[in-house]
């Protein structure tokens, strides 16, 4: 039993390297007969666990976080200790829900910041409409150059 | 007026509150399945929706090193359900266990992770 799963497991891994966002490819609609268990597996499996996956290296840099960052770590934290999420939670939907194309693509707090809007709304503590209009006001008032508010510089450590 | 149900949406933060988590849970998962010393092999659950048991450890057999905390699993807590705490064992495993091209000449190389006992089966 063991072994069989051994090799499913290491097939898996290696399917999913194929499974990296395509954005070369236009999306296909696949019938049903094209997907098969080891497809089926490797499209529907968490993204987060990317343990294993061939893929090309990457760059290690050192970077400060910038205000914005450090203000989405903050208000994650919040919505923590106010009982909005807990941290699994919160890891689910900014690492798994969002699908492999966003996990892969963006930036890790723009993750962080889309996935406290969402749990807003998943939630019913503001509605989509709401939260669409005041992005747009938001977003009218920054062409206005009014400015954004409050600018709060990040303390140095 | 709406009619929308109302959830207690605290229900985490009053139960961790000054205590911390894990420690909330302590002492609600029961009697452990596994000790220290035992060998485990880990299922190959069906990974739909969430997990944190990495795919590349399933199907592996490694070595119970301590039993860590007491939690819900992740697959629970990452929907908001923590009626079911269990026990979370620290497992070891051969990186030549897990990774068949690893080289024989680092083969007393390790890696030990946190795995919740519903994964866990006698080796």
């Amino acid at each position: 039993m063991s072994s069989s799963t051994r090799e499913e497991v290491l097939r898996h891994i290696e399917t999913v390297g194929y499974m990296q966002p395509a954005l070369h490819k236009q999306t296909h609609a696949p019938s049903p007969d094209q997907i098969d268990h080891s497809l089926w597996r490797a499209y529907t499996r968490t993204s987060h666990d990317v343990g294993g996956e061939p893929d090309v290296p990457i760059v290690w840099t050192e970077k400060e976080e910038e205000v914005w960052e450090l203000n989405t770590f903050a208000t994650c934290e919040c919505l923590a200790w106010r009982g909005v999420w807990t941290a699994e939670e919160r890891r689910r939907k900014q690492n798994v829900d969002v699908g492999q194309t966003q996990y892969l693509g963006l930036p890790y707090y723009g993750r962080w910041l889309l996935t406290a809007a969402r749990i807003l709304v998943d939630k019913q503590f503001c509605t989509l409409t709401e939260l669409v209009n005041k992005i747009d006001e938001v977003k009218k008032r920054a062409k206005s150059d009014q400015g954004l508010g409050e600018y709060l510089p990040a303390k140095t450590k | 007026m709406s009619n929308k149900p109302v959830y207690d949406r605290t229900h985490h933060a009053k139960m961790a509150t000054g205590i911390g988590d894990p420690q909330c849970f302590r002492g609600k998962a029961g009697p452990a399945k596994f000790k220290e010393g035992d060998r485990v092999r880990i299922k190959d659950l069906p990974d739909l929706f969430y997990t944190r048991t990495m795919t590349y450890t399933r199907g592996a057999t490694g070595t119970v090193v301590k039993l860590v905390y007491e939690s819900p699993a992740a697959e629970d807590e990452a929907f908001g359900n923590e009626d079911h705490p269990e026990w979370f064992y620290s497992i070891v495993f051969a990186q030549k266990e897990l990774w068949p091209e690893y080289s024989d000449s680092f083969g007393n190389d390790t890696l030990e992770t946190e795995i919740p006992e519903r994964y866990l089966e006698s080796a």
